[in-house]
């Protein structure tokens, strides 16, 4: 089996443990836990391969893909699923610092992405190998702080950063297309000096050729489906915050290929 | 000691000599750091004005930090309160990261600048933020020596100052924990001041009546104020006195850790100064002058 395989493999589990997060009695945010997860693999594959390089969830409301991946990738060692969002458990609905791998507190929109900011800005301060890959989401597009953190990251020609941007066209309260629509989101990126790239997001292998940071700051366009593998969540606005029975669980489960 | 510059550009200079033996420190502005900054002049690799965006250089000093590095982050006190708030609450408060905040501009020192320039809430803003370390110095002495004690710690910090007067303080920084006596204690009644403009309020209050005492404190956030009580000890009344609202204020805070004390607040009240006028003229129509300190004093006595 080769490495992409593998990759494949460790995504596929991951989005099974976030389902068993969703029948954890107090539901989690399935639908945008399940568009990230390829990405999220995909950035912890090169985050391994060059050192000093953090991987930031900035839509840290997938916190359940966030746990999965990185107990997949050997970072949580316990199955973080029966204990996600129970009294005296790290796995809250938002991540935060006492989580195995995870630097900054995601979860109020847009922060993650002047951490990683920061992050980027120290390899170069500090002469160390190394840099960030942002995870935002789409909706998180709308908050005034990305578009801050990114002008920042422009004028002082920050590289060393990727930011990925989940387009998984949804968000709390329904489809970003009728709340609040991302017109010509590659020329406004581009406007901001990132090189930008479209790309499926659930192909772990053109992800892996693409997020990796350069000198130059990178803008990785992943279109994904909402709910992704699932077929009852799947592209549903509806599959944002789930909360299922352990039987309904079981059968989404055997669904996941 | 006299000094000769004000505590903002104390700041600034005492960072700039900090920096030269702490490669760690690294000095960001957004904007209001003037068009030439001595630690810009000196260190230009460790320097980085990041334009009018506030949560964002907070947010991005918390990124250097984790990192290891020790980020100075200025801006006006409103704007590191209020428009970096969640900034501040996340990263300097619930990760702990040990970014320091200078922010001129504290109370109403921008004065004729108006009320979206002052700041009579920030205390109250990183008091509630456990952990996070609060100096309001008065001087370039006593700002210089907190400046120090921030880049020589592992917390995060907030420290308050004021516009670009130079306030001649008389005294010796006594430190995080420790009270400055300006006036020793002659009765039960001591005055605490906090910052510039009060300490010169409560300095001319004792020349008038000097058996009050009066204990300035630079330190303030709960944990260091905690330090400092048993040198307050020998007094039954304090009368604090502070450029913020009495929410949140130092008094409320010495009020909860002295339950036995009776604690007397002179503040800037509940009104927002909207005329023009200099520091002082902005403080006497916020009503916080030398006359209320003392009707503070004998409020009560026969």
């Amino acid at each position: 089996m080769d490495e992409i395989d593998l990759l494949r493999e460790q995504a596929t589990r991951a989005r099974r443990l976030v389902v068993d997060m969703a029948a954890s009695g107090v539901g989690c945010h399935l639908g945008g836990s399940l568009s990230v997860v390829d990405i999220l693999v995909a950035a912890y594959a090169v985050a391994r391969s060059q050192p000093g390089t953090d991987v930031v969830l900035s839509k840290g409301h997938a916190a359940a893909a966030l746990y999965a991946v990185l107990h997949e990738v050997g970072v949580i060692e316990e199955n973080p699923a029966p204990r996600y969002g129970r009294a005296g458990s790290p796995y809250t609905g938002h991540p935060g610092p006492k989580v195995p791998g995870v630097r900054f507190p995601t979860g109020s929109l847009g922060h993650g992405l002047a951490y990683a900011v920061g992050w980027a800005l120290s390899r170069r301060l500090l002469n160390r190998p190394g840099g960030a890959i942002a995870v935002v989401g789409d909706g998180e597009l709308q908050e005034g702080l990305v578009w801050e953190a990114l002008q920042v990251a422009q004028a002082k020609r920050i590289g060393g950063l990727t930011v990925v941007v989940d387009l998984n066209g949804g968000q709390n309260d329904g489809y970003v297309s009728d709340i609040s629509p991302l017109t010509d989101l590659p020329a406004r990126l581009a406007a901001f000096g990132f090189l930008v790239t479209e790309v499926d997001g659930h192909d772990i292998e053109k992800l892996l050729t693409t997020i990796v940071p350069t000198d130059r700051p990178i803008a990785v366009l992943a279109t994904t489906v909402k709910g992704k593998g699932v077929p009852a969540t799947e592209g549903k606005a509806g599959s944002h915050y789930v909360k299922i029975s352990p039987a309904r669980a079981r059968q989404w489960k055997a669904a996941i290929r | 000691m006299t000094a000769t510059v004000s505590a903002r550009e104390a700041y600034r200079l005492e960072l700039t000599e900090l920096a030269a033996d702490d490669q760690r420190i690294v000095c960001l502005e957004a904007d209001l750091g003037g068009p030439s900054h001595c630690f810009q002049d000196r260190f230009p690799d460790r320097f980085l004005n990041l334009g009018i965006a506030e949560a964002s250089a907070v947010d991005i000093a918390v990124g250097l930090a984790s990192a290891g590095l020790r980020p100075f982050v200025s801006t006006f006190a409103t704007f590191a309160a209020f428009r970096a708030g969640e900034s501040v609450k996340l990263g300097l408060g619930y990760l702990g990261a040990p970014v320091v905040l200078v922010s001129p501009y504290g109370g109403v020192s921008g004065a004729w600048f108006g009320p979206t320039h002052h700041c009579l809430e920030d205390l109250a803003v990183m008091q509630s933020l456990p952990g996070v370390r609060i100096a309001v110095p008065a001087g370039e002495t006593e700002t210089r020596e907190a400046i120090r004690v921030a880049a020589a710690g592992d917390w995060p910090c907030y420290v308050r100052l004021g516009r670009n007067e130079v306030f001649d303080a008389s005294f010796a920084p006594a430190g995080r924990g420790a009270v400055s006596w300006l006036n020793p204690m002659g009765g039960d009644t001591c005055l605490v001041s906090i910052g510039e403009k009060p300490t010169a309020l409560c300095q001319a209050v004792t020349e008038d009546e000097p058996e009050l005492g009066h204990a300035h404190l630079c330190w303030v956030d709960a944990e260091s104020l905690a330090l400092a009580l048993p040198q307050l000890a020998g007094a039954r009344r304090l009368v604090v006195v502070e450029e913020h609202r009495a929410a949140g204020s130092v008094a409320s805070t010495l009020a909860l850790l002295l339950p036995d004390h009776e604690v007397r607040s002179v503040n800037a009240g509940a009104d927002w100064p909207t005329e023009g006028g200099n520091h002082d003229e902005t403080l006497a129509a916020l009503g916080l002058t030398a006359s209320a300190v003392l009707s503070a004093v004998l409020k009560g006595k026969k």
